[in-house]
């Protein structure tokens, strides 16, 4: 095949490399209709198949016994003290508002540690399982925050909250299985979220309000 | 209805508005998944993989590109993930398989077309993708660098690569 045969070759690509079928429209919108629309908006299919496994049962029980660690000490001394009912929740719902900072910087803090760390393609498996390992106890930490006053509070917090929990899970499983490909798409998630930036601005936010 | 207008009333849970910009998008992510899988059923899945994390992720998007850029980076996305799913789980060419292309092969010369589409898919995986992109879909080297997340030099030596590679598997062929 001479030079001018493979030019010729390149230009008929578009209608001899795999000439796609008609499209069947309908058919696939049928599919993704139920898997996006027939579900509450707040929860996506990759997240659902997280709330599947029993990551569900374990975070959901932390996220009662936390916020149940919680809110009894806003409300004690209410019902110990009734004379200054009034005064007290005020001085408590500050309180609780600072554990709830102080305690969402301290994570935000440790998941941008953990992203930026992230192995950008090749890591061992050791790496993996200590990167996997620490994404699972953050993610625990990340469900508490999420169903916190202080995510309820803030639509911005409570998005960044969400993608790094998809984040969170999808680096939680390389201490399964691991591939190359599961890291992309890993950093996939973080870059197509802007999650690594928006980490920072909240840390720096969360910081400065101290 | 703008496309910015669906994607804002998409993102508020409205399904029409999802509808239509599934229309609007669809025969080409269709077209796109199947010229790089080669499969039908396969680039219907890949279709609605594409769609549901689209929509899923849809507030995500910024507008700093084309939207029908950003989905069929998604596309590109999901179709390279699985590619590589098979070829690490070795289910894309069973040896029984490969054992009757060999039989075929020796038994009768393939066509062009053939020749074509069997010296395409021996690329490498970058390469291939982005032949596919350029000369058979028609994307520029912007648009593919974007889908790729390489700068757009990168796709302009993996195009003349993958040319390369291509004209020397086909250099034996005689019409």
């Amino acid at each position: 095949m001479d030079e001018d045969q493979f030019d010729e070759v390149i230009r008929d690509l578009p209608e001899s490399f795999n000439a796609p079928p008609p499209p069947p429209l309908d058919e696939m919108w049928g599919v993704i209709e139920d898997a996006h629309f027939n579900l509450p908006q707040s929860t996506s299919i990759s997240r659902g198949s997280f709330f599947s496994t029993p990551w569900l049962a374990a975070a959901t029980l932390l996220v009662g016994i936390g916020i149940g660690a919680l809110i009894p000490r806003a409300k004690a001394p209410a019902t110990v003290q009734p004379p200054v009912a009034q005064a007290v929740p005020v001085q408590d719902t500050s309180a609780v508002a600072d554990v709830y900072r102080d305690q969402t910087h301290q994570y935000l803090g440790q998941a941008a540690a953990l992203l930026i760390s992230l192995p950008a393609k090749d890591g061992s498996k050791t790496a993996d399982s200590a990167f996997a390992n620490k994404a699972a106890d953050l993610l625990v930490t990340t469900r508490l925050l999420i169903d916190s006053p202080a995510a309820s509070r803030d639509v911005k917090l409570r998005s960044l909250l969400e993608d790094l929990e998809l984040v969170l899970v999808q680096i939680a499983r390389l201490r399964n299985e691991r591939s190359r490909s599961d890291l992309d798409l890993i950093h996939q998630a973080v870059e197509q979220g802007d999650v690594l930036s928006r980490l920072n601005s909240a840390v720096a936010t969360t910081q400065s309000s101290e | 209805m703008n496309e910015a207008q669906l994607i804002a009333r998409v993102i508020q849970g409205d399904r029409l508005a999802g509808r239509a910009l599934y229309d609007m998008h669809a025969p080409r992510v269709f077209s796109l998944a199947y010229r790089l899988s080669g499969d039908p059923e396969k680039a219907r899945e890949f279709t609605q993989d594409a769609f549901i994390r689209a929509f899923s992720r849809l507030s995500q998007f910024r507008g700093e590109a084309a939207f029908s850029t950003w989905l069929h980076r998604i596309v590109v996305t999901v179709v390279s993930n699985a590619r590589r799913n098979e070829l690490r789980f070795g289910r894309e060419v069973a040896l029984d398989e490969a054992q009757s292309i060999e039989t075929s092969a020796a038994e009768a010369e393939p066509d062009l077309k053939e020749s074509i589409e069997r010296a395409v898919n021996n690329l490498s995986e970058a390469y291939r993708t982005t032949l596919i992109l350029h000369d058979v879909e028609g994307y520029t080297h912007a648009e593919i660098a974007v889908m790729l997340g390489v700068p757009e030099g990168t796709c302009k030596s993996r195009l003349s690569v993958a040319r390369a590679q291509l004209r020397e598997a086909l250099a034996a062929f005689k019409e």
